[in-house]
């Protein structure tokens, strides 16, 4: 296991001995993790591995029953919180709320809070530029909840991306999505990492595209299994531990660092 | 026309009509995109029992029924959190508990079999004055929430989670709303009655997305289509000498079966579309 020894202050997440309790399980048994600010950090796990639970915890949407998160030095709350841009699973909509794209950005938009009482064009001023290079101006007269995959994923960033995070938390954020809008998504995260030099936090179990984007993997399987750089990590016998014991990752020709894992999409 | 209007139950029932017809539009949109609909109903068959505790005790019942429903939200509220409970079989337990401790409650009352049927179906001369100020200090209420937190509430209804991260307190922000909205539902059980009283939040809203793209257009026509509702239902139940409830919520469907017409000469395509 390889490990690297990070200053406090370069770091934009720090979780130490961090357990959580779900009931009568114990489902995190003292995760320490580390995020240096603008990398690109990934935490990958089979079904059930706590992954869910170890964002929740970082969103403050779960109590930890021990151990320490800190966001930019400092302790979980609702004004760090303020640092930190989301992008869910796939939500699931209900399909008769007509929230337009359009009102959906505005928010979260401190401006444009009272949208309600404005003219179309007078919010489409302040959306300009949201996300720039991806366009959403077609997108935003449709409803939210009729987007297919992959739009909704960009429109998911680009609601993160209001109020200029520094730490941007993705939850599977490819799941249901196609293959091309898989792609399109990492390029579109890895774009904007670039440009905005944000920290990032991806957790999936998508090891093709963790292996391509994240310069650090946690492999997690209720405590961490492993954790190094991309190449470490996606070994045989390092994915074995947190995978389990019929895990076989093998190589495509089509592109350098391409792994896949039957079944694990991608 | 004028005789109606100087008849003070008829300008209490219209007032009310006036006030709490379009906040239930509203609200709606809200309960039927957070599949909220069976907690009014829980809410509303609930407060039987405080109908049953207002008039054993001799005084006006808007008060027992508001208090009685506010338990019964509340104890949805701290059941769902403190138990294991499925959210359904909590509001089953409560509503047919609180129902039949109601009927009970009327069973050993004499002289007021009669007002059953009033509270079940609604009657326009039960309206008093109070019913009227309460209302109107609901309404402010409602107004001044819809006001100013109609962003969080719209975000809290898309995801409890991005709500969270966007700086929403949803625990206070869900308890205020399940306020307002169980005195909402309460007010206007005398207008609706206990057993109508939810169609006023869940027909107005479907009438509005058979015409509506936007959420703000759908909030607006569920507005209109609820003061539309409670207005008409309140003349033809007058003019007619119908049950007031029935009345308007007829007059809901009326419009709702128009939106669905409107909706098929203007995108046909759609209605296959949906699932």
């Amino acid at each position: 296991m390889a490990s690297i020894r990070f200053h406090r202050e370069g770091l934009a997440l720090e979780v130490r001995g961090l357990r959580v309790s779900l009931g009568e399980t114990e489902v995190l048994r003292g995760i320490d993790l580390h995020v240096p600010k603008g990398r690109i950090v990934a935490v990958i796990g089979p079904n059930g591995s706590g992954k869910t639970t170890l964002l929740r915890c970082l969103l403050g949407l779960q109590k930890p029953s021990a151990g320490e998160i800190r966001l930019f030095g400092q302790p979980l709350g609702p004004e760090v919180l303020g640092r930190v841009g989301y992008v869910p699973q796939r939500l699931s909509l209900d399909r008769s709320f007509l929230l337009s794209v359009r009102e959906f950005l505005a928010l979260r938009l401190r401006e444009t809070r009272h949208w309600i009482w404005w003219r179309r064009s007078t919010l489409d001023l302040h959306l300009r530029g949201l996300l720039p290079g991806h366009d959403l101006g077609p997108l935003l007269d449709r409803p939210v909840a009729g987007l297919s995959g992959g739009q909704l994923q960009r429109v998911l960033v680009a609601f993160s991306l209001i109020g200029s995070p520094e730490l941007l938390l993705l939850d599977e954020p490819t799941a249901g999505v196609d293959a091309p809008g898989e792609q399109s998504f990492y390029e579109l995260i890895a774009s904007v990492h670039r440009e905005r030099q944000l920290s990032v936090v991806l957790v999936s179990h998508d090891l093709s595209m963790v292996y391509r984007h994240a310069c650090r993997v946690y492999a997690l399987n209720g405590v961490i299994c492993c954790e190094g750089t991309p190449e470490e990590v996606m070994n045989a016998d390092s994915l074995r531990q947190a995978y389990g014991m019929h895990f076989t990752p093998y190589h495509h020709d089509h592109g350098p660092g391409h792994h896949h894992h039957p079944g694990e999409g991608g | 026309m004028e005789s109606m209007l100087i008849e003070p139950y008829m300008q209490r029932a219209l007032l009310i009509a006036v006030l709490l017809a379009p906040l239930c539009g509203v609200l709606g949109v809200f309960v039927t995109a957070r599949r909220m609909s069976f907690f009014s109903e829980t809410v509303a068959h609930g407060s039987l029992a405080g109908v049953a505790i207002g008039l054993a005790l001799g005084i006006d019942t808007a008060w027992p029924i508001l208090g009685v429903s506010l338990v019964v939200a509340l104890l949805v509220l701290w059941l769902r959190e403190n138990t294991d409970l499925l959210t359904d079989t909590i509001m089953a337990l409560l509503m047919s508990g609180f129902m039949a401790a109601g009927v009970v409650g009327f069973s050993k009352l004499r002289g007021f079999r009669g007002e059953l049927h009033r509270y079940l179906f609604g009657d326009i001369l039960s309206v008093g004055w109070p019913d009227v100020a309460l209302a109107g200090v609901v309404c402010g209420f409602v107004l001044v929430f819809l006001v100013t937190r109609l962003s969080p509430m719209a975000l809290m209804t898309l995801s409890e989670d991005l709500a969270h991260v966007s700086g929403t307190s949803v625990r206070r922000l869900n308890l205020v709303f399940v306020v307002l909205l169980t005195l909402t539902v309460a007010l206007s059980i005398r207008l609706l009655g206990i057993i109508l009283v939810t169609s006023l939040l869940v027909i107005p809203p479907a009438t509005a997305r058979n015409v509506a793209s936007t959420l703000r257009q759908e909030l607006l026509l569920s507005l209109v289509c609820g003061l539309l509702s409670g207005i008409l239902g309140v003349v033809a139940s007058y003019q007619f000498d119908l049950p007031c409830g029935p009345a308007i919520v007829l007059t809901a469907v009326g419009l709702f079966l128009l939106s669905l017409g409107a909706r098929f000469l203007r995108r046909p395509a759609r209605l296959s579309t949906r699932p």
